[in-house]
């Protein structure tokens, strides 16, 4: 499996996956986060809230500091879906994957491996857009008159640390949902257009139109309540446990097809 | 002799089609064999399941002595290069190839050995969508040349290059065999086959015609006499007494081409002078690989029964 993982790195290393996998996340954290100091409101008696906008009091919380980040958790968790899905169907399109399993036959350690790769990636990705989305935040909350202080307490760093868990978890879901479509679509166009219709418009759909209970049990929402640390329709216990289970079904259902489909 | 390849009503249906159909094959160790046949023959599919890339629909091989059913015991031993190489465009050839090494757990090292066999050692820093495609083959003949294997798949290795790649190409499939390694290599180009081949596996409609050695194959089949006369005036009168003597014969643009076997020419030497016929000319020409295989295949039942 090591050797999967490893040379799953060489691939990543690619000026494409850096700039679509780490830029694309961090294009989107620092612009919320930009957005969610810059667009505070004081008083919100003289300005009416409206999409997207908080008040100061709410920013000035020792959640303050990733709230843009957190906001954008799904448009991160899309591009984690988007990567995980091209780099497995696209071993299938271009006939990479025949070479592959020549050198690696054991398909089970070929998929888990490369999968912790990207994952890992990921990892690195969500830890980058946080970090750099707090400078962001540091730097721009006092000029706009937003006291920090709770932001570097220890409730604000444990805050801190626990929304880059939830965030990475639920990129890394979103990742196994691209993963699979990757695995069974066998095109990166096509497994990248249908999971990422399925995430954001299928089910809100079915959300709003069909099965107003959906949020508490369809994937793409369970993983949104994850990176917010559960909402008020689904506690992050909730969600932490039915997305562990799907998880199990989810890879166990794509290793079996891995395993057994020819790679002709 | 040891065997490299053994396979044993090795079978492959996709839906309705079958595509390999009750295959025996046994590659003696250690030496170049060919695998030819049209395209659609069913040679990649064959290919294909002895690299455990598919699963057979029935049958049994063994590769180097170990099941197909258990890849992962012999293909640290293999090397293959399967259909149109594929790499990944925007990493370069050398970063493909140590993908692979670190997949295989092979030493790195050998990347540096490998591109200098195939002669890209100068190019291998440059990305893969920047190389030709007779490059890419080549490419792909260095990745199959990694784990210093035992057993050498090459499947179409020729296809894309120009004259003087196709030779280089023979020449390192030589090299191979001169090193001990077994090679298994497909191609529909008979020529190129006959050029490089000691043993032989035909293939056609996903059945095996023929297997043996290329020599069994050609000295089965009947070789031309090609006489001359002196003067163009005795040609009816030769190929007139070539069939008196059972031997079918056509007069031929100044020539009598002969359907008889080689050492059948003394006699013809001999029988024209008795009748004052002076040869110019007496040539053998030996049947191509190109001929026997379709002498073989002609009357072939194809998949459904029916004889092609």
């Amino acid at each position: 499996m090591f050797g999967a993982y490893s040379s799953e790195w060489i691939k990543l290393r690619r000026r494409a996956m850096l700039l679509w996998g780490l830029g694309g996340g961090l294009f989107f954290a620092v612009l919320a986060t930009i957005f969610t100091v810059e667009r505070a409101v004081k008083n919100p008696s003289l300005f009416p809230l409206r999409r997207g906008r908080i008040t100061f009091a709410e920013l000035e919380l020792p959640t303050g500091l990733v709230h843009g980040v957190v906001d954008v958790s799904t448009l991160i968790g899309i591009v984690a879906l988007c990567l995980f899905a091209g780099a497995f169907a696209t071993e299938y399109s271009q006939g990479t994957l025949r070479n592959l399993l020549v050198r690696e036959p054991r398909r089970a350690q070929l998929l888990t491996g490369k999968f912790l790769a990207l994952a890992t990636f990921i990892g690195v990705a969500v830890v980058l857009e946080i970090v750099v989305s707090c400078a962001v935040a540091l730097l721009l909350a006092p000029g706009r008159g937003i006291t920090t202080s709770a932001w570097t307490s220890s409730t604000g760093i444990n805050d801190l640390l626990q929304a880059t868990l939830h965030v990475f978890l639920a990129s890394v879901g979103y990742g196994l949902l691209g993963a699979a479509a990757g695995v069974l679509l066998r095109s990166p166009g096509v497994a990248i257009g249908a999971s990422v219709a399925y995430v954001i418009p299928v089910e809100a759909i079915i959300v709003g139109a069909i099965w107003s209970n959906g949020d508490r049990w369809l994937p793409g929402q369970l993983l949104s309540a994850l990176a917010h640390g559960g909402t008020g329709d689904s506690s992050y216990h909730h969600s932490l446990i039915t997305l562990a289970v799907y998880t199990v079904l989810i890879a166990v259902g794509t290793l079996a097809v891995f395993r057994r489909r020819d790679a002709s | 002799m040891t065997s490299s390849v053994v396979t044993s009503g090795l079978t492959k249906r996709f839906g309705p089609r079958l595509a390999v159909n009750a295959v025996d094959i046994d590659l003696p160790a250690g030496v170049v064999s060919g695998f030819v046949g049209p395209n659609g023959a069913g040679k990649t599919t064959t290919i294909q399941l002895l690299l455990g890339l598919c699963r057979p629909t029935s049958g049994t091989a063994e590769v180097l002595g170990r099941p197909i059913s258990d890849p992962a015991s012999y293909l640290g031993r293999v090397g293959a290069l399967i259909e149109a190489p594929s790499f990944y465009p925007t990493l370069s050839g050398r970063r493909n190839l140590e993908v692979l090494t670190r997949l295989g757990r092979i030493d790195s090292g050998r990347i540096s050995e490998v591109l200098a066999m195939v002669e890209l050692s100068d190019r291998g820093n440059d990305f893969v969508r920047a190389y030709s495609l007779g490059m890419k083959q080549r490419l792909g003949v260095a990745a199959a040349l990694l784990p210093d294997p035992e057993l050498c798949i090459l499947d179409e290795p020729t296809n894309g290059l120009d004259p003087a790649g196709i030779r280089e190409m023979r020449s390192v499939i030589r090299g191979l065999s001169d090193r001990g390694i077994s090679v298994f290599v497909s191609s529909h180009l008979l020529a190129e086959i006959e050029a490089i081949c000691d043993h032989l596996v035909m293939i056609d409609n996903g059945r095996i015609v023929f297997q043996g050695g290329v020599d069994k194959l050609i000295d089965a089949q009947q070789s031309d006499i090609i006489a001359s006369p002196e003067h163009p005036a005795d040609v009816q009168a030769l190929a007139e007494m070539c069939i008196a003597a059972g031997k079918p014969a056509r007069a031929e643009q100044g020539e009598v081409h002969v359907q008889a076997p080689e050492d059948w020419a003394p006699e013809l030497n001999r029988q024209a002078m008795a009748a004052g016929i002076t040869l110019r000319g007496l040539t053998v020409r030996r049947a191509s690989l190109e001929e026997a295989f379709f002498a073989i295949t002609e009357g072939q039942p194809d998949e459904n029964g029916e004889a092609g």
